[in-house]
């Protein structure tokens, strides 16, 4: 009696898990519904929006074809290719930049014993600073006049430029001043990917390089560097998708000024849709934001071929 | 050779870190800053006098201890209410074999390549529909509802390293999953879910954009993030303000930060998306 009740507790072990998989449905449902609700049907959605126009009140579409695109490429065609551009240029600008003083902070981080703790805090800081406090830090640091530090600092300090430059106001000096916060913030979030792709390299590797007698900057370049390809190719998809989040840089720093020559995809959207209520157009944006991010995706994925 | 490359390390590394303080520093600084709408100058560092006039304007005129409350509340159940029921959805897709099962869990990845904010005006349509703007049931509604996919995907890597001999040894004993994932799954997956709860918590409060689209018109409800921002535009900027609250909010986001230390170190951020 004894064993045959243990042979069939054997006997149905495999089956049993799979004999419960109705379960999975209250499982996986609340999770669903709102994944349905809040993410699958906007996504469809918002095409529908940007064919048509909303009216807030009713909170009715109408269908009006291709005349949010066209309004977007045609009346304001500044507007939209300008801040399209400026997403572009953030991305060709910002993405290396903190690539590569990401990694030579992890680098120099990895090679120090004594406080490694202490400087991953602070280079980490700006990653948990809220956009809004880091935008806020810079536009006081980039105020025009003498009085603004960074103008006090190239005028007066270093002699650098023989005026104070009114950085928020112009089209480069705004520009440059939301690239040099993007640079800021995400060089601490390179690191930390970088640290850890570091600490998993073999030492062996460089046991044999010493042998062969590299010197450190071969060692990175033959070494280091293509081992941590894996990482440099997750960061750098990243930090291209997120060139194209780009918006609260814009709001707090520039505010697009001047007339739109500062301005993002998602801060056009942002003011289309919520301080003009041109819904349709927002929704526009937004397909054309989300179409270029998968083609940049899927041209990455197919150019950086990376074995994992 | 050697000590040389030593001394340039450090020096690289105190440089840089000065660098990545400065604004810190010249934050904390103007905070105590006497009253004005003018920037000192020369600038500097520190004031010549403090003084905690801006702290008390903040939080006398400004009340902001109650925009700081209306955080901790939504962040507070926001996280609760995502990370459980991500953490059920994670479950059935690394421990319950169903029909379809990759495709789903493949839909929600494709969802990840998407920045959410994207969707916000059918997600703002939506809560509008429901009659949620401006209550904080519609914003945690939608905070949880774009953070499923996301949080689920993460927590799948966790839970599926935890041996199926275990599992497999409660059914056995008549066990259903409930009682899996209640007496072992959630215990043992503890520190990620620490992890993620931090990540959450972290977005959520610092989250400006949803919050100012959903909670826009409810005054009383506001965040922290929003209400820095409004302070910011209403005047030339009085910078005293603006820091000082922006301190405020900071403190706390510091502290879970220093005190999980660890967590951060350890990865879990791109870990699971870089095996992938």
């Amino acid at each position: 009696m004894k064993t045959n009740l243990v042979k069939k507790r054997t006997h149905t072990k495999s089956n049993k898990i799979y004999n419960k998989s109705w379960q999975a449905i209250i499982f996986i449902l609340p999770g669903l519904i709102l994944a349905i609700a809040f993410i699958f049907y906007p996504m469809i959605k918002n095409i529908q929006i940007s064919f048509s126009d909303y009216d807030i009140m009713s909170g009715k579409l109408t269908f009006t074809g291709l005349n949010n695109y066209k309004e977007l490429f045609n009346e304001s065609q500044q507007r939209f290719f300008t801040a399209y551009r400026n997403n572009i240029l953030y991305a060709v600008v910002v993405t290396p930049i903190t690539l590569f003083l990401g990694l030579i902070i992890a680098v120099a981080i990895n090679s120090i014993k004594k406080f490694s703790v202490t400087f991953k805090v602070i280079y980490y800081l700006p990653v948990i600073t809220s956009w809004i406090i880091a935008g806020l830090m810079f536009k006081y640091l980039f105020n025009p006049g003498i009085q603004g530090p960074i103008n006090y600092l190239l005028v007066n300090i270093l002699h650098i430029i023989p005026q104070p430059i009114n950085w928020l106001k112009t089209e480069w000096g705004g520009n440059i001043s939301i690239w040099i916060l993007g640079i800021w913030k995400n060089i601490g979030y390179a690191m930390l990917l970088y640290l850890a792709a570091l600490q998993g390299i073999n030492k062996s590797y460089y046991e044999v390089a010493d042998i062969e007698g590299a010197t450190g900057l071969q060692k990175l370049k033959k070494v280091t560097i293509p081992l941590i390809k894996p990482t440099s190719f997750f960061l750098t998809i990243q930090l291209l998708i997120g060139s194209f989040n780009v918006f609260l840089q814009v709001l707090v720093l520039t505010g697009g000024d001047p007339r739109g020559k500062t301005s993002v995809l998602q801060y056009l959207l942002y003011t289309r849709t919520f301080k003009l209520y041109k819904f349709g157009e927002g929704a526009a944006i937004g397909i054309l934001t989300a179409v270029s991010i998968l083609i940049v995706t899927l041209i990455l994925n197919k150019k950086m071929k990376v074995d994992y | 050779m050697r000590r040389f490359r030593k001394t340039f390390t450090w020096l690289l590394l105190i440089l840089g870190a000065i660098i990545f303080m400065l604004p810190f520093i010249i934050m904390i600084g103007n905070s105590f800053e006497t009253f004005t709408f003018s920037l000192p100058n020369p600038p500097r560092l520190l004031p010549k006098e403090f003084t905690l006039d801006n702290f008390k304007e903040i939080i006398n005129v400004y009340h902001i201890f109650n925009y700081f409350g209306n955080s901790v509340f939504i962040t507070f159940v926001t996280t609760i209410i995502v990370i459980f029921i991500s953490a059920l959805s994670a479950y059935a897709f690394a421990k319950i074999p169903f029909r379809g099962r990759e495709l789903l869990f493949k839909l929600y990845l494709f969802t990840l390549m998407i920045p959410g904010v994207l969707n916000i005006i059918p997600q703002f349509m939506l809560i509008n529909e429901l009659g949620m703007i401006g209550t904080r049931r519609g914003l945690i509604l939608l905070y949880v509802g774009t953070g499923i996919c996301g949080n689920t995907f993460f927590l799948r890597g966790f839970f599926e390293a935890i041996p199926n001999e275990l599992i497999e040894s409660v059914v056995v004993d008549g066990g259903s999953h409930f009682t899996i994932f209640k007496k072992i799954v959630m215990p043992l997956a503890k520190p990620a879910i620490g992890t993620l709860a931090i990540l959450v918590l972290l977005g959520t409060w610092d989250d400006f954009l949803t919050a100012k689209i959903i909670l826009g018109a409810k005054e009383s409800l506001l965040t922290l993030p929003i209400v820095i921002h409004r302070i910011n535009g209403q005047h030339a900027t009085k910078y005293g303000l603006v820091f000082a609250a922006s301190i405020i909010t900071l403190i706390p986001v510091m502290l879970v930060y220093t005190i999980n230390q660890k967590f951060f170190v350890v990865g879990g951020i791109g870990e699971g998306a870089i095996k992938e």
